[in-house]
């Protein structure tokens, strides 16, 4: 059995999970980062993407979408602090395609600066959900 | 003296406004715990993020931010400051509106300089209008249902206003509910963030080790969380007004109550003394025209 550690990853609007773990991959900015206990001191930002821990005893890995943030890691604590975070089952697909849809057309038209950047955001985030609801990996 | 019927319509009509401000208290008491529940669970994740700050910016003090006022500071001698003034959609709260428009302008006129107001809000909105000070953007849907998304587009606007060098400081003016007696209205400096704002570590907590990895820089990173602490501290003292607001009205609403239950008390007691008085002037009028007639059949 691995060595277990204690993950807590918290959404802006709620606990998404909190307990032991065995292990955790997180999307970094560089691509992805698994964490297994005893891991250096760390702390990185997080991108839009999937995240993937096992919680001991459980046949397989949990998966979540989540949205910008960060992680920190500690010896046996990791911290991870994004702003949204969903599962796969809360993940509504039409509703993602739809505004996966809509960001790539608001991108087409001429915007501010301002408006470019949340498209840009509200696309990836579309993206990141529609992944993670069919289940591909990166 | 108006007559039974007039007296009668009053207590009705007393009796009505009654009902509306016994509903509008009772609506006033489930949001207001609504909205305390909803500010619970975002708690966890703001002090987190709070302590993570606080122990970047310990580990490395000397840490260049335009949030925190350092690095690349515009500083042409003019502090130009914008404002976010929280107020509520709707009046019939007391005072509360009043308070926190009173205590803006009072900053206002207190230091020199170019203002710019940001109003959440419709009532702060047409009283800013009203009295002629230029509103640069109304966010006129926040008020009644504060979420993180609103608070963080809230965010977005001020701070790429702050960033382009448009404002020099961001100034945040709430009502601030420290007790469900108590509410004050509050004014803070949302940017540049002092650096008094983060709390001191606890005791068993450490800063970082010298191996501790950084990715990207550090710099980059409280760049990165600065803004969602703001839209954070946003969010919260969004949350904290809607529920002084609540609040207040809950104790408008009482007061109301109370009135309308002394002015029925008062009219019932008229209403009563007339039907009273008809009554017997019915009764002396039966009385003497039946002493009338006997006396009439004597004769």
């Amino acid at each position: 059995m691995a060595a277990e550690f204690h993950l807590e990853v918290l959404a802006s609007d709620r606990v998404f999970y909190a307990g032991p773990c065995e292990n955790v991959t997180i999307p970094a900015l560089d691509g992805e980062l698994g964490i297994l206990a005893g891991h250096s001191e760390l702390v990185t930002a997080i991108d839009p993407g999937m995240i993937r821990f096992q919680v001991p005893g459980e046949p397989e890995q949990r998966i979540g979408a989540v949205g910008a943030g960060f992680a920190h890691v500690n010896r046996d604590r990791v911290w991870i602090l994004v702003e949204t975070a969903e599962r796969p089952e809360e993940i509504d697909e039409n509703r993602a395609r739809r505004a996966y849809e809509e960001a790539q057309e608001e991108l087409r038209q001429r915007k501010s600066m301002q408006e470019y950047q949340i498209t840009q955001r509200n696309l990836a985030r579309a993206m990141n959900r529609l992944k993670v609801k069919r289940g591909e990996r990166f | 003296m108006a007559n039974a019927r007039e007296i009668k319509s009053r207590i009705k009509s007393v009796q009505d406004t009654k009902k509306i401000t016994t509903a509008m208290y009772l609506i006033a008491s489930t949001r207001l715990r609504k909205a305390k529940l909803s500010l619970d669970d975002t708690r966890p994740y703001f002090n987190t993020l709070q302590t993570a700050l606080s122990r970047l910016i310990r580990h490395m003090p000397e840490v260049e931010s335009i949030y925190l006022g350092t690095g690349n500071y515009n500083d042409d001698g003019v502090m130009r400051r914008g404002y976010l003034v929280i107020t509520a959609d709707k009046g019939l709260a007391g005072a509360y509106n009043n308070n926190i428009q009173k205590e803006v302008l009072r900053q206002i006129k207190a230091m020199a300089g170019p203002w710019e107001l940001y109003v959440v809000g419709e009532c702060g909105r047409q009283f800013f209008q009203h009295h002629g000070y230029k509103i640069e953007e109304t966010f006129h849907y926040t008020a009644q249902n504060p979420t993180i998304d609103r608070a963080r587009h809230i965010a977005s606007v001020l701070l790429e206003r702050y960033r382009t060098g448009a404002l020099d400081e961001i100034y945040i003016a709430y009502t601030d509910m420290e007790n469900s007696v108590t509410a004050t209205p509050r004014v803070f400096k949302l940017a540049p963030l002092e650096k008094g704002y983060f709390r001191p570590l606890e005791m068993d907590e450490d800063g970082y080790g010298e191996s501790c990895e950084f990715m990207p820089s550090l710099t980059e990173l409280v760049n990165r969380l600065i803004p969602d602490i703001i839209a954070g501290y946003i969010y919260s003292a969004l949350v904290d007004s809607y529920c002084a607001e609540q609040n207040a009205r809950m104790m408008a609403m009482d007061a109301a109550n109370r009135n309308a239950e002394e002015m029925l008390a008062e009219l019932s007691v008229s209403y009563n003394r007339m039907r009273q008085a008809a009554i017997t002037q019915e009764i002396t009028e039966v009385s003497g025209g039946a002493r009338a007639q006997k006396q009439k059949q004597v004769s």
